[in-house]
């Protein structure tokens, strides 16, 4: 850059913060591709190579495929779910309604609260026999329904889904919410005199319009999705068994219960490389959306 | 490349974020490997404890005392700074996950408490581990090891050094409400397997069920487990997890398969609580005293927990799980507690052992009232037993000496964790067998054991 405004001795000005971004990132990064060629235990300062038999293992361990599997879902149901919902309330909230002001706080409240709060709080929504919800069922005369959502293979990532959803749906209302107010009256009046019904003003005139709030909607679900950690953690271990183990969880696992931190760098590195993957798909596809909209 | 615009390089920054922010606490001791590198060289100079003002900084795991002064919060802390005006103790107590994550941390960056807990042998945070890292102080010159139960010594000790005061002895056992047991017609205490799953039966005839788990919190799993091991596995070889580390005997060997078949069977027959797997371990202990449940696996460390008063009042008795067959006698699983360690690079290692000899100091009121406080088992010669409740199984255990630890002290930290995951499948009506939970446990072995 042969700029004429700036001097480049300027230049050093960037060194301080260069030199930090170095020290706390760059070099950490390093370190864990070091890391995961070892079978460091996190503790005794002195460990030795091992090649790559810490990838080795993962590959053939049913905790590196599971973990994986739990995270795309866990992602794909936040991002997709979460999103449709939050745009429904948004919607709702955005029309004339009494008390607008008290709904669209409650929606946010959830947010504000902490997520081991959120999840602890939701162990006891969840308890089999005399939780929230199995108590409410039997109230409604549906005893018989199975009320064991956090130890039940088949429900309980879907259960802690279904929180994190219920958390974090305010900040994607708010984004909404802030992205339906710029849709300018004029625009959907002239779409009602040309004669079009409400789906038909939602989906060619609001949708469109709303394409920067979707993209950053689904990009901070992404985000979300991927660094899943708090939940499986309070409110169920990573279990019954390793069912609702996310990538960060087993790598958290990994590392300080197995003292296993040369494998969960390994692991780390693997999950980069997932989520690299991902997140350029995601951005391809998402360009391509907002430029045609 | 036309695609790498700005946005996807922001992108691709955020995703590192995310990645490093999950891993950045793989590397907490990047910067301080040369400072910890050579334990032996930080020769610190040694503070003289009678006149300047010293902080002492403890970190020990647990939950605060629900109801009276907590021991290590508030006792401790206060009736040292009666006996040493200079000394401040800071004391830090983290539930059981955070403390192992924390006190490693802070061990392997040198920024170590001066005093910590420690547990016997090779288990997780184990004695052995930590001496062998050089990060625990040899306690060897301490005045009052002559009081203190040889087995309890020996368990905190590597290479004949003593390196953890252990606080006492723990049992794991079966803790039973005696109004449901004479309800349901049990007018004997079972001292056999059968006779168990007999008790167990008339329970549930009776309505009631026979015991309630927190499976959701996995490590539970271990309490009815190794009551069973030490029935199933350990009588007939008591070197077992020794001819492990040489690879003579394997975790897949039957006696294991039938340990891991007899806890199943409870689960079979409906004895455990329905949904076990989706209830806390405090869930269940409400359960307990609140009188839904007849029966509770855990140990003496959780007494305060079971005699909390709940929904009804009865009287609580206790147990050894009796896993032998008929005409064997019952072993019961009892180990050395957890004990407390010097930190060995501490710049205020004497001040921290004055203030050992004094809490150890049979005659000290710090010794009475770690006593009053301990609900374990006391390994100091002369000191009563505290909690009447476990004299039956005690007595037994020191007439007969029938006993074995808990088996993973003797494992690396993380085979108990494969048992528990893999056992919880077997509750959770996955297809998953004895073997197979075995096998995962003798590879998890494999793969974590060092010499």
């Amino acid at each position: 850059m042969n700029s004429a405004i700036m001097k480049k001795t300027m230049y050093f000005f960037v060194l301080p913060a260069l030199l930090f971004y170095c020290v706390f990132w760059i070099f950490p990064i390093l370190k864990l591709f070091q890391y995961s060629i070892t079978d460091y235990n996190g503790y005794v300062q002195n460990f030795n190579y091992v090649g790559f038999s810490n990838f080795k293992t993962l590959f053939k361990e049913e905790i590196l495929m599971i973990s994986i599997k739990n995270t795309l879902i866990y992602t794909a149901i936040t991002v997709i779910l979460g999103n449709i919902i939050a745009l429904l309330i948004a919607t709702l909230l955005n029309a004339n309604i009494r008390a607008k002001g008290f709904y669209r706080s409650a929606f946010y409240i959830p947010t504000l609260f902490s997520a081991i709060v959120v999840g602890f709080i939701w162990s006891y929504v969840y308890m089999p026999e005399e939780g929230l919800i199995a108590s409410f069922f039997a109230k409604i005369g549906l005893a018989g329904w199975d009320t064991n959502f956090l130890g039940s293979y088949s429900k309980a990532l879907y259960s802690i889904i279904a929180v994190d959803i219920w958390k974090n749906i305010g900040v994607s209302v708010i984004i909404y919410l802030a992205g339906l107010q710029t849709v300018p009256q004029e625009m959907l009046e002239a779409g009602r005199i040309d004669g079009a019904g409400k789906w038909k003003l939602f989906r060619f005139i609001t949708l469109p319009m709303l394409a920067t709030s979707v993209t950053i909607n689904i990009t901070l679900s992404v985000i979300n999705g991927l660094k899943a950690f708090d939940f499986p953690f309070i409110m169920t271990n990573g279990g019954p068994g390793i069912s609702t183990n996310t990538l960060i969880y087993a790598m958290y696992k990994m590392a300080f219960t197995d003292q296993l931190f040369g494998k969960a760098a390994a692991l780390g590195i693997i999950s980069f490389a997932i989520i690299i993957f991902i997140t350029i798909v995601c951005v391809l596809t998402l360009n391509k959306k907002e430029v045609s909209a | 490349m036309k695609f790498l615009n700005r946005k996807t390089l922001v992108m691709m920054l955020v995703a590192m974020m995310l990645v490093i922010g999950a891993c950045s606490s793989n590397t907490p001791n990047a910067g301080s490997t040369n400072a910890t590198n050579n334990p032996s060289n930080t020769t610190e100079p040694p503070t003289d404890a009678s006149d300047d003002p010293v902080t002492l900084t403890m970190l020990v795991s647990g939950a605060k005392a629900a109801e009276g002064e907590d021991f290590e919060l508030e006792t401790l802390p206060r009736l040292v700074k009666e006996k040493f005006p200079n000394v401040t103790l800071e004391v830090q107590k983290l539930p059981d996950e955070q403390y192992y994550t924390t006190v490693k941390t802070k061990l392997g960056a040198g920024e170590g408490p001066d005093i910590f807990l420690v547990f016997p042998k090779l288990a997780n945070m184990g004695a052995i581990e930590v001496a062998k890292a050089g990060y625990a102080a040899d306690l060897s010159e301490l005045s009052f090891w002559d009081r203190v139960s040889p087995a309890a010594k020996n368990d905190m000790s590597f290479d004949g050094k003593p390196y953890a005061v252990a606080k006492g002895m723990d049992i794991l056992g079966t803790f039973y409400n005696k109004e449901m047991f004479e309800q349901a017609g049990i007018t004997e205490l079972p001292q056999d397997w059968n006779s168990f799953l007999e008790a167990a039966e008339k329970l549930k005839a009776a309505g009631v069920t026979p015991i309630a788990m927190g499976d959701k919190d996995p490590w539970v799993i271990q309490f009815g487990m190794y009551q069973l091991a030490a029935n199933s596995v350990y009588p007939t070889d008591p070197e077992f997890d020794t001819k492990l580390q040489t690879g003579e005997t394997v975790l897949t060997d039957e006696k294991w398969v039938k340990t891991i078949n007899q806890y199943k069977e409870l689960y079979d027959k409906g004895y455990v609580v329905k949904s076990s797997l989706g209830m806390a371990s405090a869930q269940a202990m409400q359960q307990f005293v609140d009188g839904k449940a007849a029966m509770i696996f855990t140990g003496t460390w959780d007494l305060p927990g079971v005699t909390a008063s709940g929904a009804v009042e009865f009287e609580r008795g206790f147990f050894a799980l009796p896993g032998n067959d008929a005409g064997q006698p019952v072993y019961a699983s009892a180990s050395t507690a957890a004990g407390f360690a010097l930190n060995a690079k501490s710049a205020n290692l004497d001040a921290a052992k004055q203030v050992f000899e004094y809490l150890y100091d049979a005659e000290s009121p710090l010794f009475e009232a770690w006593v009053a406080s301990n609900p374990s088992i006391s390994v100091f010669n002369g000191v009563e037993l505290q909690n009447d409740i476990f004299q039956d199984v005690l007595g037994e255990i020191q007439s007969t000496g029938n006993a074995f630890y808990f088996s993973n002290q003797m494992w690396p930290a993380g085979v108990s964790d494969v048992m528990q995951a893999k056992f919880a499948e077997i509750i959770g009506g996955q297809k998953t067998t004895a073997e197979d939970v075995t096998k995962a446990m003798q590879d998890k072995y494999k793969e974590l054991y060092k010499e």
